[in-house]
């Protein structure tokens, strides 16, 4: 997702602000310490104008 | 044509009015509430001296009752650092798995303390136990949130 994000020019805050979210939500999804529920994984995946699978990953 | 939101610190009432306006209002009704709370609970429980209870009583929920006007009473779309979606944030999951375990600490130590309250037949004050429970729950809380952040944030 930083890819994503860094290549959109965007910083953690803006994203935060686009998803509607606070910027700690951000950097703990970046960190892979938060499952976001699938709302804000369907914004993000909008936001970045992919699939949510081409985000996130299943754990095996 | 788009109407801009105007963010700042402490936001904007919903009532109408800027941050000063908002902030001037709360105080004074925080003021205005906790000088009647405490001449009313001066009055019911220390009739003895009511002077100082209600001294007292009025500068301890003056902070207090100052802070519940402002919350009451502010836009919190105005607000700078209020997220727009607040329960997808991960401060949410926070908040909600540590009142689950606060929850559940309270229900064991309340569970221990009336078997220990029974056998041992102690007595004590209700408000000496309830202000016992309030501390208990509000320190598991805390404890298990800043863990949690600590852990995840």
């Amino acid at each position: 997702m930083p890819e994503y994000r860094r290549g959109r020019g965007l910083s953690q805050q803006a994203l935060a602000d686009l998803l509607g979210v606070s910027r700690q939500t951000v950097i703990s999804i970046e960190k892979g310490r938060y499952d976001p529920s699938l709302p804000l994984a369907f914004r993000l995946a909008e936001v970045f104008e992919c699939r949510i699978e081409d985000l996130f990953v299943a754990d095996e | 044509m788009t109407q801009l939101t105007q963010r700042s610190t402490w936001g904007r009432s919903r009532f109408g009015g800027g941050s000063a306006a908002l902030i001037i209002g709360s105080v004074v009704l925080g003021l205005g509430l906790a000088i009647g709370a405490g001449a009313l609970f001066a009055f019911l429980a220390y009739p003895q001296a009511r002077i100082l209870a209600w001294s007292v009583f009025s500068a301890g929920l003056f902070p207090v009752l100052t802070a519940a006007c402002w919350a009451l009473a502010v836009d919190r779309s105005t607000l700078r650092s209020a997220p727009r979606d607040p329960e997808q944030s991960i401060e949410s999951r926070w908040y909600d798995s540590a009142a689950q375990g606060a929850f559940h600490d309270l229900l064991v130590a309340a569970g221990l303390a009336t078997v220990i309250f029974a056998v041992l037949n102690v007595e004590a004050p209700v408000s000496l136990v309830l202000g016992a429970v309030l501390l208990l729950t509000m320190l598991s809380f805390a404890v298990r949130y800043l863990w949690l952040k600590r852990a995840e944030g």
